[in-house]
Protein backbone atom coordinates (compact mmCIF):
# COMPACT_ATOMS: atom_id res chain seq x y z
CA UNK A 1 0.00 0.00 0.00
CA UNK A 2 1.66 3.17 -1.16
CA UNK A 3 0.16 6.82 -0.59
CA UNK A 4 1.05 9.92 -2.52
CA UNK A 5 3.61 12.28 -1.09
CA UNK A 6 4.02 14.01 0.99
CA UNK A 7 1.22 13.35 3.42
CA UNK A 8 2.39 9.30 3.27
CA UNK A 9 1.21 5.97 5.18
CA UNK A 10 3.02 2.74 4.59
CA UNK A 11 2.09 -0.52 5.32
CA UNK A 12 4.18 -3.38 7.37
CA UNK A 13 2.50 -6.56 7.33
CA UNK A 14 5.59 -7.88 9.06
CA UNK A 15 6.93 -8.86 5.70
CA UNK A 16 10.43 -7.47 4.58
CA UNK A 17 10.28 -3.74 3.60
CA UNK A 18 12.79 -1.76 2.00
CA UNK A 19 11.17 1.69 1.49
CA UNK A 20 12.58 4.74 2.83
CA UNK A 21 9.91 6.38 4.92
CA UNK A 22 9.79 10.25 3.23
CA UNK A 23 9.78 13.11 6.12
CA UNK A 24 7.94 16.24 5.72
CA UNK A 25 9.44 18.26 8.32
CA UNK A 26 6.58 20.72 10.67
CA UNK A 27 7.53 24.09 10.33
CA UNK A 28 5.96 24.45 13.53
CA UNK A 29 5.04 21.91 16.40
CA UNK A 30 1.61 20.64 15.05
CA UNK A 31 -0.84 20.03 17.23
CA UNK A 32 -0.63 17.39 19.53
CA UNK A 33 -2.98 14.68 20.80
CA UNK A 34 -3.30 11.32 22.37
CA UNK A 35 -4.43 8.28 20.29
CA UNK A 36 -7.20 8.61 17.88
CA UNK A 37 -9.09 6.41 15.72
CA UNK A 38 -9.73 6.54 11.43
CA UNK A 39 -11.89 3.75 10.99
CA UNK A 40 -10.46 0.42 11.98
CA UNK A 41 -6.88 1.57 13.01
CA UNK A 42 -5.67 3.06 16.07
CA UNK A 43 -3.40 5.99 14.97
CA UNK A 44 -0.74 7.19 17.63
CA UNK A 45 0.79 10.61 17.77
CA UNK A 46 4.33 9.46 16.69
CA UNK A 47 2.42 7.90 13.74
CA UNK A 48 2.68 4.61 14.33
CA UNK A 49 -1.23 3.10 13.72
CA UNK A 50 -2.33 -0.71 14.27
CA UNK A 51 -5.57 -1.94 12.81
CA UNK A 52 -7.27 -4.67 15.52
CA UNK A 53 -9.16 -6.54 13.04
CA UNK A 54 -6.08 -7.30 10.10
CA UNK A 55 -3.10 -6.95 12.44
CA UNK A 56 -1.67 -4.88 10.18
CA UNK A 57 0.67 -2.18 11.49
CA UNK A 58 0.88 1.29 9.53
CA UNK A 59 3.67 4.44 9.66
CA UNK A 60 2.34 7.50 8.58
CA UNK A 61 3.89 10.98 7.72
CA UNK A 62 3.03 13.94 10.43
CA UNK A 63 1.10 15.16 7.23
CA UNK A 64 -1.15 12.11 6.51
CA UNK A 65 -1.49 11.69 10.67
CA UNK A 66 -2.73 15.20 10.59
CA UNK A 67 -4.80 14.64 7.73
CA UNK A 68 -6.40 11.54 9.25
CA UNK A 69 -7.06 12.97 12.83
CA UNK A 70 -9.05 15.66 11.20
CA UNK A 71 -11.33 13.00 9.00
CA UNK A 72 -12.13 11.62 12.21
CA UNK A 73 -12.72 14.73 13.94
CA UNK A 74 -15.05 15.44 10.79
CA UNK A 75 -13.42 18.65 9.54
CA UNK A 76 -14.24 19.85 6.31
CA UNK A 77 -11.38 20.19 3.73
CA UNK A 78 -11.34 24.01 3.71
CA UNK A 79 -10.67 23.39 7.46
CA UNK A 80 -8.15 19.98 6.93
CA UNK A 81 -6.36 22.90 4.63
CA UNK A 82 -6.05 25.72 7.34
CA UNK A 83 -4.99 23.31 9.68
CA UNK A 84 -1.93 22.07 7.34
CA UNK A 85 -1.07 25.45 6.22
CA UNK A 86 -1.05 27.02 9.86
CA UNK A 87 1.35 23.36 10.57
CA UNK A 88 4.05 22.86 8.27
CA UNK A 89 5.54 25.43 5.81
CA UNK A 90 4.09 25.01 2.37
CA UNK A 91 1.75 27.02 0.41
CA UNK A 92 -2.12 26.50 0.36
CA UNK A 93 -1.83 25.67 -3.43
CA UNK A 94 0.58 22.91 -2.78
CA UNK A 95 -1.61 21.98 0.24
CA UNK A 96 -4.56 21.51 -1.55
CA UNK A 97 -3.13 18.81 -4.67
CA UNK A 98 -1.81 16.82 -1.92
CA UNK A 99 -4.71 16.49 -0.16
CA UNK A 100 -6.42 15.81 -3.00
CA UNK A 101 -4.16 13.22 -4.02
CA UNK A 102 -3.99 11.62 -0.84
CA UNK A 103 -8.01 11.34 -0.28
CA UNK A 104 -7.50 9.67 -3.53
CA UNK A 105 -5.53 7.27 -2.14
CA UNK A 106 -7.65 7.12 1.08
CA UNK A 107 -10.56 6.33 -1.12
CA UNK A 108 -8.80 3.54 -3.13
CA UNK A 109 -8.18 2.02 0.03
CA UNK A 110 -11.92 2.03 0.99
CA UNK A 111 -11.46 4.47 3.80
CA UNK A 112 -13.05 7.83 2.19
CA UNK A 113 -16.75 7.65 3.51
CA UNK A 114 -15.64 10.43 6.11
CA UNK A 115 -14.04 12.46 3.61
CA UNK A 116 -16.06 15.43 2.52
CA UNK B 1 -7.32 -43.17 37.58
CA UNK B 2 -4.08 -42.21 39.30
CA UNK B 3 -4.47 -39.90 42.24
CA UNK B 4 -3.05 -37.13 40.26
CA UNK B 5 -3.26 -38.36 36.26
CA UNK B 6 -0.90 -38.70 34.18
CA UNK B 7 -1.07 -36.92 30.94
CA UNK B 8 0.47 -38.53 27.68
CA UNK B 9 1.00 -36.23 24.34
CA UNK B 10 2.26 -36.91 21.02
CA UNK B 11 3.81 -34.98 18.47
CA UNK B 12 7.34 -33.87 20.46
CA UNK B 13 9.13 -32.31 17.36
CA UNK B 14 9.58 -28.80 16.94
CA UNK B 15 11.71 -28.92 13.24
CA UNK B 16 11.11 -26.92 10.33
CA UNK B 17 7.27 -27.89 10.50
CA UNK B 18 6.72 -28.02 14.21
CA UNK B 19 4.61 -30.63 15.97
CA UNK B 20 2.61 -28.80 18.75
CA UNK B 21 3.14 -31.74 21.60
CA UNK B 22 5.41 -29.37 23.26
CA UNK B 23 3.86 -26.46 23.26
CA UNK B 24 0.83 -28.32 25.13
CA UNK B 25 3.54 -29.46 27.28
CA UNK B 26 4.22 -26.09 28.21
CA UNK B 27 0.85 -25.14 28.68
CA UNK B 28 -0.13 -27.80 31.01
CA UNK B 29 2.69 -26.83 33.00
CA UNK B 30 1.74 -23.38 33.52
CA UNK B 31 -1.18 -24.00 35.04
CA UNK B 32 -0.98 -27.77 36.59
CA UNK B 33 3.22 -27.68 37.03
CA UNK B 34 2.61 -30.96 39.31
CA UNK B 35 1.65 -32.69 36.58
CA UNK B 36 2.95 -35.74 34.85
CA UNK B 37 3.24 -36.03 31.45
CA UNK B 38 4.74 -38.48 28.70
CA UNK B 39 5.64 -38.28 25.64
CA UNK B 40 4.73 -40.86 22.74
CA UNK B 41 7.14 -40.35 20.14
CA UNK B 42 7.59 -41.98 16.78
CA UNK B 43 11.20 -41.12 16.48
CA UNK B 44 13.66 -40.69 19.15
CA UNK B 45 14.82 -37.43 17.40
CA UNK B 46 12.31 -35.57 18.03
CA UNK B 47 13.62 -32.30 19.80
CA UNK B 48 10.66 -31.83 22.45
CA UNK B 49 12.55 -34.85 24.34
CA UNK B 50 15.80 -32.97 25.02
CA UNK B 51 14.10 -29.64 25.90
CA UNK B 52 15.01 -28.56 29.26
CA UNK B 53 11.31 -26.69 29.53
CA UNK B 54 8.87 -28.30 27.56
CA UNK B 55 10.25 -32.17 28.06
CA UNK B 56 7.78 -34.95 28.93
CA UNK B 57 8.70 -36.87 32.33
CA UNK B 58 8.83 -39.67 30.49
CA UNK B 59 8.37 -41.17 26.68
CA UNK B 60 7.66 -43.99 24.93
CA UNK B 61 8.22 -44.93 21.53
CA UNK B 62 4.85 -45.53 19.46
CA UNK B 63 4.84 -47.50 16.04
CA UNK B 64 4.27 -45.30 12.68
CA UNK B 65 0.50 -45.50 11.58
CA UNK B 66 1.87 -47.80 8.62
CA UNK B 67 2.07 -50.39 11.00
CA UNK B 68 -1.53 -50.64 11.46
CA UNK B 69 -3.90 -50.39 13.97
CA UNK B 70 -3.49 -52.89 16.09
CA UNK B 71 -0.13 -51.93 16.30
CA UNK B 72 -0.88 -48.92 17.90
CA UNK B 73 -3.22 -50.26 20.26
CA UNK B 74 -0.91 -53.25 21.48
CA UNK B 75 2.10 -50.63 22.09
CA UNK B 76 -0.47 -48.41 24.00
CA UNK B 77 -1.89 -51.08 26.02
CA UNK B 78 2.23 -52.06 26.75
CA UNK B 79 3.15 -48.52 27.53
CA UNK B 80 0.37 -48.41 30.20
CA UNK B 81 1.37 -51.42 31.60
CA UNK B 82 4.45 -49.52 33.07
CA UNK B 83 2.94 -45.72 33.19
CA UNK B 84 -0.73 -45.85 33.43
CA UNK B 85 -1.78 -42.73 31.58
CA UNK B 86 -5.11 -41.60 32.44
CA UNK B 87 -5.49 -38.81 29.18
CA UNK B 88 -4.74 -39.04 25.74
CA UNK B 89 -3.76 -35.61 24.21
CA UNK B 90 -3.16 -36.67 20.83
CA UNK B 91 -1.53 -33.86 18.45
CA UNK B 92 -0.49 -35.22 14.68
CA UNK B 93 -3.47 -35.33 12.00
CA UNK B 94 -2.62 -38.98 11.36
CA UNK B 95 -3.74 -40.22 14.64
CA UNK B 96 -7.00 -38.63 15.07
CA UNK B 97 -8.77 -40.86 12.49
CA UNK B 98 -8.18 -44.57 14.43
CA UNK B 99 -8.94 -42.38 17.75
CA UNK B 100 -12.28 -40.82 16.61
CA UNK B 101 -13.55 -43.79 15.13
CA UNK B 102 -12.95 -45.62 18.07
CA UNK B 103 -13.89 -43.96 21.20
CA UNK B 104 -14.65 -46.48 23.17
CA UNK B 105 -11.41 -48.62 22.71
CA UNK B 106 -10.36 -45.24 25.35
CA UNK B 107 -13.35 -45.40 27.11
CA UNK B 108 -12.76 -49.71 27.97
CA UNK B 109 -8.83 -48.87 28.88
CA UNK B 110 -10.36 -45.71 30.86
CA UNK B 111 -8.38 -43.05 28.73
CA UNK B 112 -10.03 -40.23 28.77
CA UNK B 113 -9.65 -37.63 25.80
CA UNK B 114 -11.15 -34.72 24.36
CA UNK B 115 -12.11 -35.61 21.04
CA UNK B 116 -15.12 -34.46 18.24
CA UNK B 117 -17.44 -36.94 17.19
CA UNK B 118 -16.78 -39.18 14.06
CA UNK B 119 -19.84 -37.38 12.38
CA UNK B 120 -17.75 -33.70 13.23
CA UNK B 121 -14.85 -35.16 12.12
CA UNK B 122 -16.09 -36.10 9.07
CA UNK B 123 -17.71 -32.97 7.89
CA UNK B 124 -14.55 -30.59 8.67
CA UNK B 125 -12.53 -33.38 6.25
CA UNK B 126 -10.79 -31.28 3.61
CA UNK B 127 -12.68 -32.96 0.66
CA UNK B 128 -15.56 -31.89 2.73
CA UNK B 129 -15.37 -28.09 3.30
CA UNK B 130 -17.26 -27.02 0.14
CA UNK B 131 -20.36 -28.54 1.98
CA UNK B 132 -19.73 -27.60 5.10
CA UNK B 133 -19.41 -23.93 4.24
CA UNK B 134 -22.06 -23.82 2.18
CA UNK B 135 -23.82 -24.47 5.21
CA UNK B 136 -22.91 -21.82 7.14
CA UNK B 137 -22.53 -19.41 3.98
CA UNK B 138 -18.89 -19.27 4.26
CA UNK B 139 -16.63 -18.81 1.72
CA UNK B 140 -13.70 -21.85 0.96
CA UNK B 141 -11.33 -21.89 -1.99
CA UNK B 142 -12.73 -24.72 -4.62
CA UNK B 143 -11.65 -28.08 -3.96
CA UNK B 144 -11.25 -30.97 -6.09
CA UNK B 145 -10.26 -34.77 -4.71
CA UNK B 146 -8.48 -36.48 -7.25
CA UNK B 147 -6.75 -40.09 -7.98
CA UNK B 148 -4.85 -39.89 -10.63
CA UNK B 149 -2.94 -38.09 -12.77
CA UNK B 150 -4.86 -37.07 -15.63
CA UNK B 151 -7.77 -35.85 -13.08
CA UNK B 152 -5.08 -33.68 -11.23
CA UNK B 153 -4.41 -31.81 -14.58
CA UNK B 154 -7.74 -31.34 -15.14
CA UNK B 155 -8.76 -30.15 -11.38
CA UNK B 156 -5.81 -28.15 -12.36
CA UNK B 157 -6.81 -26.44 -15.51
CA UNK B 158 -10.75 -25.35 -13.88
CA UNK B 159 -8.82 -23.21 -11.56
CA UNK B 160 -5.94 -21.57 -14.05
CA UNK B 161 -2.91 -23.70 -13.41
CA UNK B 162 -1.66 -22.31 -10.22
CA UNK B 163 -3.06 -24.69 -7.54
CA UNK B 164 -2.35 -25.97 -4.20
CA UNK B 165 -1.36 -29.43 -3.98
CA UNK B 166 -2.69 -31.13 -0.66
CA UNK B 167 -1.83 -34.43 1.47
CA UNK B 168 -4.91 -35.98 2.79
CA UNK B 169 -3.93 -35.18 6.25
CA UNK B 170 -1.35 -32.66 5.82
CA UNK B 171 0.76 -30.90 3.91
CA UNK B 172 0.48 -27.94 0.79
CA UNK B 173 2.54 -27.35 -2.24
CA UNK B 174 1.74 -24.61 -4.60
CA UNK B 175 2.61 -26.09 -8.27
CA UNK B 176 2.21 -23.96 -11.31
CA UNK B 177 3.76 -26.48 -13.72
CA UNK B 178 2.70 -29.99 -14.33
CA UNK B 179 5.96 -30.86 -13.91
CA UNK B 180 5.40 -29.80 -10.59
CA UNK B 181 1.76 -30.54 -9.91
CA UNK B 182 2.85 -34.24 -10.67
CA UNK B 183 5.87 -34.42 -8.62
CA UNK B 184 3.87 -32.64 -5.55
CA UNK B 185 0.97 -35.20 -6.37
CA UNK B 186 3.18 -38.29 -6.23
CA UNK B 187 4.91 -36.82 -3.07
CA UNK B 188 1.13 -36.52 -1.59
CA UNK B 189 0.20 -40.37 -2.31
CA UNK B 190 3.32 -41.61 -1.24
CA UNK B 191 3.19 -39.90 2.29
CA UNK B 192 -0.46 -39.58 3.17
CA UNK B 193 -1.89 -42.16 0.51
CA UNK B 194 -5.02 -41.37 -1.80
CA UNK B 195 -7.05 -38.96 -2.65
CA UNK B 196 -5.09 -36.04 -3.13
CA UNK B 197 -6.55 -32.17 -2.72
CA UNK B 198 -6.23 -30.00 -5.82
CA UNK B 199 -7.62 -26.80 -4.13
CA UNK B 200 -7.89 -22.84 -5.99
CA UNK B 201 -5.13 -20.63 -5.18
CA UNK B 202 -5.97 -17.41 -3.38
CA UNK B 203 -3.81 -15.17 -2.97
CA UNK B 204 -3.79 -12.32 0.70
CA UNK B 205 -2.88 -12.47 4.24
CA UNK B 206 -3.43 -15.65 6.04
CA UNK B 207 -5.46 -15.72 9.54
CA UNK B 208 -5.81 -19.03 11.94
CA UNK B 209 -7.99 -19.42 14.79
CA UNK B 210 -7.30 -21.65 17.45
CA UNK B 211 -10.00 -22.82 20.04
CA UNK B 212 -11.66 -25.21 22.10
CA UNK B 213 -15.58 -26.63 21.64
CA UNK B 214 -17.41 -28.23 24.20
CA UNK B 215 -19.28 -30.37 21.74
CA UNK B 216 -22.92 -28.65 22.14
CA UNK B 217 -21.81 -25.74 19.08
CA UNK B 218 -20.19 -23.29 21.79
CA UNK B 219 -16.56 -22.28 21.66
CA UNK B 220 -15.25 -22.17 24.75
CA UNK B 221 -12.48 -19.83 24.18
CA UNK B 222 -10.13 -18.99 21.41
CA UNK B 223 -7.89 -16.53 19.62
CA UNK B 224 -7.32 -15.50 16.10
CA UNK B 225 -4.20 -14.46 14.52
CA UNK B 226 -2.55 -13.24 11.41
CA UNK B 227 0.41 -15.02 10.18
CA UNK B 228 3.42 -12.26 10.06
CA UNK B 229 5.83 -14.87 8.81
CA UNK B 230 5.60 -17.61 6.85
CA UNK B 231 8.16 -20.28 6.01
CA UNK B 232 8.82 -21.47 2.57
CA UNK B 233 6.23 -23.84 3.32
CA UNK B 234 3.60 -21.66 4.53
CA UNK B 235 3.81 -23.02 7.85
CA UNK B 236 3.10 -19.71 10.39
CA UNK B 237 6.85 -18.54 11.94
CA UNK B 238 4.96 -15.36 13.92
CA UNK B 239 1.34 -14.58 14.00
CA UNK B 240 -0.32 -10.85 15.49
CA UNK B 241 -3.36 -11.09 18.03
CA UNK B 242 -6.17 -9.67 16.05
CA UNK B 243 -10.02 -9.25 16.63
CA UNK B 244 -12.42 -9.12 13.45
CA UNK B 245 -16.07 -10.01 15.02
CA UNK B 246 -16.73 -11.10 10.80
CA UNK B 247 -13.91 -13.91 11.78
CA UNK B 248 -15.18 -14.43 15.50
CA UNK B 249 -18.66 -14.55 13.72
CA UNK B 250 -17.55 -17.34 10.87
CA UNK B 251 -15.95 -19.45 13.86
CA UNK B 252 -18.70 -19.59 15.86
CA UNK B 253 -21.19 -20.58 13.14
CA UNK B 254 -18.56 -23.62 11.83
CA UNK B 255 -18.41 -24.90 15.57
CA UNK B 256 -21.58 -24.99 15.82
CA UNK B 257 -22.55 -26.31 12.72
CA UNK B 258 -20.05 -28.90 13.44
CA UNK B 259 -21.06 -29.71 17.12
CA UNK B 260 -17.16 -29.66 17.75
CA UNK B 261 -15.76 -31.06 20.90
CA UNK B 262 -12.06 -30.33 21.58
CA UNK B 263 -9.46 -28.34 19.97
CA UNK B 264 -9.55 -26.95 16.37
CA UNK B 265 -7.74 -24.52 14.20
CA UNK B 266 -9.52 -23.08 11.03
CA UNK B 267 -7.24 -21.65 8.64
CA UNK B 268 -8.49 -18.89 6.15
CA UNK B 269 -7.18 -16.91 3.49
CA UNK B 270 -8.41 -13.01 3.04
CA UNK B 271 -7.72 -12.06 -0.34
CA UNK B 272 -6.07 -8.42 -0.32
CA UNK B 273 -8.42 -5.57 -0.34
CA UNK B 274 -10.76 -3.48 1.80
CA UNK B 275 -14.02 -5.77 1.60
CA UNK B 276 -12.75 -8.84 0.92
CA UNK B 277 -14.35 -11.99 2.82
CA UNK B 278 -12.68 -14.41 4.51
CA UNK B 279 -12.27 -17.59 2.90
CA UNK B 280 -11.60 -20.90 4.97
CA UNK B 281 -8.74 -23.19 3.59
CA UNK B 282 -8.77 -26.47 6.07
CA UNK B 283 -10.00 -26.91 9.86
CA UNK B 284 -6.94 -28.89 11.99
CA UNK B 285 -8.85 -31.11 14.31
CA UNK B 286 -6.29 -30.90 17.22
CA UNK B 287 -3.88 -28.02 18.30
CA UNK B 288 -1.82 -26.40 16.33
CA UNK B 289 2.10 -25.61 17.10
CA UNK B 290 1.33 -22.16 18.43
CA UNK B 291 -1.31 -23.39 20.94
CA UNK B 292 1.33 -22.02 24.23
CA UNK B 293 1.17 -18.25 22.69
CA UNK B 294 -2.41 -17.51 23.36
CA UNK B 295 -1.47 -19.77 27.12
CA UNK B 296 0.97 -16.59 27.57
CA UNK B 297 -2.01 -14.12 27.57
CA UNK B 298 -4.50 -16.16 29.63
CA UNK B 299 -6.00 -18.28 27.00
CA UNK B 300 -4.61 -21.72 28.32
CA UNK B 301 -6.78 -23.60 25.46
CA UNK B 302 -4.40 -27.03 26.57
CA UNK B 303 -5.65 -26.94 29.90
CA UNK B 304 -8.99 -26.11 29.53
CA UNK B 305 -9.21 -29.35 27.03
CA UNK B 306 -7.32 -31.18 29.96
CA UNK B 307 -10.07 -30.29 32.55
CA UNK B 308 -12.98 -30.79 29.82
CA UNK B 309 -11.47 -34.35 29.23
CA UNK B 310 -11.37 -34.78 33.16
CA UNK B 311 -14.66 -33.13 33.48
CA UNK B 312 -12.74 -30.61 36.07
CA UNK B 313 -14.12 -27.22 37.18
CA UNK B 314 -11.29 -24.82 35.14
CA UNK B 315 -8.47 -23.47 37.84
CA UNK B 316 -8.55 -20.36 35.44
CA UNK B 317 -10.97 -18.60 33.07
CA UNK B 318 -9.89 -18.64 29.68
CA UNK B 319 -9.78 -14.49 28.49
CA UNK B 320 -9.67 -13.08 25.20
CA UNK B 321 -6.02 -12.37 23.91
CA UNK B 322 -5.31 -8.20 23.38
CA UNK B 323 -4.69 -7.32 19.78
CA UNK B 324 -1.14 -6.42 18.85
CA UNK B 325 0.10 -9.44 21.21
CA UNK B 326 2.09 -11.21 18.41
CA UNK B 327 4.79 -14.02 18.53
CA UNK B 328 7.70 -14.80 16.38
CA UNK B 329 9.20 -18.36 16.60
CA UNK B 330 12.89 -18.60 17.58
CA UNK B 331 14.72 -21.59 16.69
CA UNK B 332 17.72 -22.58 19.37
CA UNK B 333 20.25 -25.83 19.72
CA UNK B 334 19.66 -28.34 22.38
CA UNK B 335 21.85 -30.36 24.21
CA UNK B 336 21.22 -34.52 23.84
CA UNK B 337 22.75 -37.67 25.51
CA UNK B 338 23.42 -40.80 23.91
CA UNK B 339 22.30 -42.54 26.74
CA UNK B 340 19.06 -40.84 25.97
CA UNK B 341 19.33 -42.25 22.51
CA UNK B 342 19.95 -45.54 23.46
CA UNK B 343 17.07 -46.03 25.72
CA UNK B 344 14.88 -44.96 23.73
CA UNK B 345 16.18 -47.06 20.63
CA UNK B 346 16.60 -50.24 22.32
CA UNK B 347 14.01 -50.42 24.71
CA UNK B 348 11.39 -47.89 23.46
CA UNK B 349 11.37 -45.78 26.73
CA UNK B 350 13.03 -43.34 28.53
CA UNK B 351 12.63 -41.82 32.13
CA UNK B 352 14.10 -38.63 32.53
CA UNK B 353 16.79 -38.36 35.06
CA UNK B 354 17.69 -34.95 36.33
CA UNK B 355 20.11 -33.20 34.81
CA UNK B 356 23.79 -33.59 35.98
CA UNK B 357 25.26 -30.09 36.48
CA UNK B 358 28.36 -29.12 34.67
CA UNK B 359 31.29 -28.82 36.72
CA UNK B 360 32.47 -25.19 35.95
CA UNK B 361 36.73 -25.68 35.29
CA UNK B 362 37.46 -22.76 37.64
CA UNK B 363 36.25 -24.90 40.28
CA UNK B 364 37.60 -28.49 39.39
CA UNK B 365 40.82 -26.80 39.18
CA UNK B 366 40.86 -25.27 42.91
CA UNK B 367 39.00 -28.43 44.06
Amino acid sequence: MKLALPPVLLCHNGHQQNRDIPVVQPAAPAAQSLAFDFHTITWQADGFGFDATTGEFFTASPTALLVMQSLSEKLHRQQILDRITATFEVTRSTAERDLESFLAELAHLGLDDTAN
Amino acid sequence: MNSSPVIAVTGLHRGENPQPGSAVIRSLRRVYPELRIIGLVYDSLESGLFSEEDAPDAAFTLPYPSAGIDAFWNRLDAIRETECFDVLIPCLDAEMAPLVESPEKLRERGIHACLPSWQSFQARDKSKLTELCERTHCRTPQTIAVNDVNSLHQAAATFGGSVFVKGRYYEAQLASTPAAREAAYWHMIEQWGAPVLVQERIEGEEYNVIGLGDGRGHILGSCSMRKMLRTASGKGFGGMVVRDPQLDAIAQSLIAELRWNGPFELEFVKPDGPRSDYSLIEINPRFPAWCDFPSTLNCNLPAAALELALGWQPREPLRRATPGKFFIRHAIDMTGDIRDLAALTTTGQLIRQPSEPIAHAALTHNS
